[in-house]
């Protein structure tokens, strides 16, 4: 491998300080502990485990929304958390996030023209309002959305439509690199697949990088290149899609991939 | 041809909104029978809960109420029961659980007060042989020291252990027919697994019926026998669980098949279904789905269709359901209008 990895995690350690009482010793849980991989630009790399594994919070720090202990994250090659002010708000439009539950995510009190436009001011993209505006209905466009939905609220639109604006607004500020945590664990089957077939035609049509956080591995099967099983605060286990799917290594992933269930039983 | 234990008849649960009448079960049939697991399969808001609570007479009121129909449970309709009556079939003769562990138990209470009020409510009272029976119905859905357990609150336990003992409480008086809404949702597949192949192993063991709610695939196709898919408050296909994933009949159900994400499908766009599930108040007036069908012609927009029955594909019909689907696609006469022959969808199981 020749390239830079757009991302790269190295030994990245987070602990929490846990008190069980007031005059016990100080007692930390260890949330992260040691983790590693690189992901290349344009590809797909999939974070899965059960809850508590960690996949969130190694998700947090890759996002610089969380400080780790230890270890740190280079972005192309240049190490994140060192960075302050402006350089640091310049990576922070370069890395966006897309969270699971799209009720909770988009603020109620903002239209969506004001969601979509809100980074955009921030970091200074579009020359005036009317330009911002014009660029967030095209933003909508691109997520297969009226251009009217700009001026209305969350509380108007699907949970499946709620996703696709909030993918619009990660796209706003033009970013190289996705961090999508559980993207549609909260959608019906049906919208999945819209929102998939979507961030497949986004990373094709932008060159994106994704961070796909999840515990569905039939989600992981369709859409990732590279796969991390983490139990504990470990990846306990690394590769290709096909790699881990066909010929797990350890025993964990093996119980993980078996305890999926399957639409082949029923043909058995 | 044995009585089945449920047969519910032309169910009808309505609520009274501002936007109008919201027809949220609207003419729901069908049986399960002594043992057998009946999968009722569906997206958000198509009526599977409701069809559960209907059962149970649970459905919040007044805004919500039962507007026809007939549940019958071993013969005797249910829908003619006062509140006191259903109350001693509710934990006793039904058992159920809902999704969320936590909000089903009392966080107040010890899980060992709740399970052995629970018993006590339908049997003789609490005495030593309640507290026995506790401890052994916690071993039975496989939790470790049921005795330590029993002084323990809900917020002490993680939400494996919660949706066991919610298992353990809805056995706890030996139930003929369990509910079991989304029971696996908010827990992890290793967990599931566990909880489902439980409630598979008591059901062996008590000869018990399950009415299971879930939108998974996958767990349809490892527990139940039979399947009824529901979309906008009817069934629109039900058949053994073999049949329908060998051949699905309804365009919804192919639609859901193949909008399953997998290996198989990498590089490929997904099966998407256009649109959403429509509002409960104003159902499309004919075919509910014609709106989001992909085999839709005029007639589907004119006539509702009606349930029919289907010849079984399957080499052996040794299974007491029968095969039907709510789809002019099927009707003899109907299907003919329709303009040019079918292009159907591609499935991959």
């Amino acid at each position: 491998m020749t390239a830079t990895p757009l991302i790269s995690v190295r030994n990245l350690v987070k602990e929490f300080p846990v008190r069980r009482g007031l005059f016990t010793k100080r007692q930390v849980k260890v949330a992260v502990d040691g983790v590693s991989f690189d992901i290349q630009q344009g590809t797909t790399f999939a974070l899965v485990g059960e809850s508590g594994s960690g996949k969130t919070t190694v998700g947090l720090m890759v996002l610089d929304l969380l400080p780790p202990t230890r270890g740190e994250v280079l972005y192309a090659g240049e190490p994140i958390h060192a960075r302050k002010g402006r350089e640091r708000l310049a990576l922070r439009r370069q890395m966006q996030v897309v969270f699971q539950d799209p009720y909770a995510s988009l603020n109620a009190r903002m239209t969506v023209a004001e969601a979509l436009t809100e980074g955009m001011m921030i970091h200074r993209i579009g020359a005036s309002a009317r330009e911002r505006r014009e660029r967030a209905a095209e933003l909508l466009r691109q997520v297969n959305l009226p251009p009217e939905a700009l001026d209305r609220y969350p509380h108007e639109f699907s949970g499946g439509q709620r996703q696709r604006i909030a993918i619009a607004r990660a796209l706003s500020v033009e970013p190289g690199f996705i961090v999508l945590d559980e993207p549609t664990s909260a959608l019906d089957v049906s919208v999945q697949s819209q929102v998939l077939n979507l961030l497949r035609q986004l990373q094709q049509d932008l060159g994106l990088t994704y961070l796909f956080i999840t515990h569905n591995l039939d989600v992981v099967g369709y859409m990732a290149d590279e796969v991390a099983v983490m139990e504990r605060g470990r990846i306990v286990e690394r590769g290709t899609v096909d790699e881990i799917f066909d010929n797990p290594q350890q025993e964990y992933t093996r119980r993980l991939l078996a305890a999926v269930p399957s639409v082949e039983a029923a043909l058995r | 041809m044995t009585e089945p234990l449920l047969r519910v008849e032309d169910l009808r649960t309505y609520f009274d909104t501002p936007a109008g009448t919201a027809r949220a079960v609207d003419g729901v049939s069908f049986s399960i029978a002594p043992g057998e697991t009946l999968a009722l399969v569906g997206e958000s808001g198509c009526g599977k809960s409701m069809t559960a609570l209907s059962i149970l007479q649970l459905v919040p009121e007044p805004a919500g109420y039962i507007a026809g129909g007939h549940v019958y449970f071993q013969g005797v309709d249910l829908l003619d029961y006062t509140w006191e009556e259903m109350r001693r079939v509710r934990g006793a003769d039904i058992g159920m659980i809902f999704q969320e562990p936590m909000t089903s138990l009392n966080p107040v209470f010890t899980i060992g007060w709740q399970l052995m009020e629970a018993m006590a409510v339908h049997g003789k009272g609490r005495g030593p042989d309640t507290r026995r029976r506790a401890v052994e119905l916690l071993t039975r859905v496989g939790l470790p020291e049921p005795e330590r357990l029993l002084r323990q609150y809900p917020h002490e336990l993680s939400g494996g252990m919660r949706q066991r003992v919610m298992i353990a409480m809805a056995l706890a008086n030996n139930p003929k027919l369990l509910i079991a809404d989304e029971p696996t949702t908010a827990l992890d597949v290793t967990v599931q697994k566990q909880i489902l192949e439980l409630i598979r192993e008591l059901q062996q063991d008590f000869g018990m019926a399950v009415l299971l709610i879930t939108h998974d695939l996958g767990i349809v196709a490892e527990v139940s026998d039979t399947v009824a898919v529901m979309y906008a408050g009817q069934i629109v296909e039900y058949a053994t669980t073999r049949d329908l994933f060998r051949a699905p009949a309804h365009p919804y159900t192919r639609a859901l098949f193949a909008s399953r994400p997998s290996r198989d499908q990498r590089g490929r766009d997904l099966i998407t279904i256009e649109g959403i599930v429509p509002q409960a108040t104003a159902w499309p007036p004919a075919c509910r789905f014609a709106p989001r069908c992909p085999e839709r012609w005029p007639a589907c927009e004119n006539v509702a269709p009606v349930y029919q029955k289907l010849a079984s594909p399957g080499e052996d019909q040794t299974g007491p359901a029968e095969r039907g689907v709510r789809c002019h696609l099927y009707h003899p006469e109907l299907a003919r209008t329709r303009p040019e022959q079918p292009a159907t969808l591609e499935v991959h199981p």
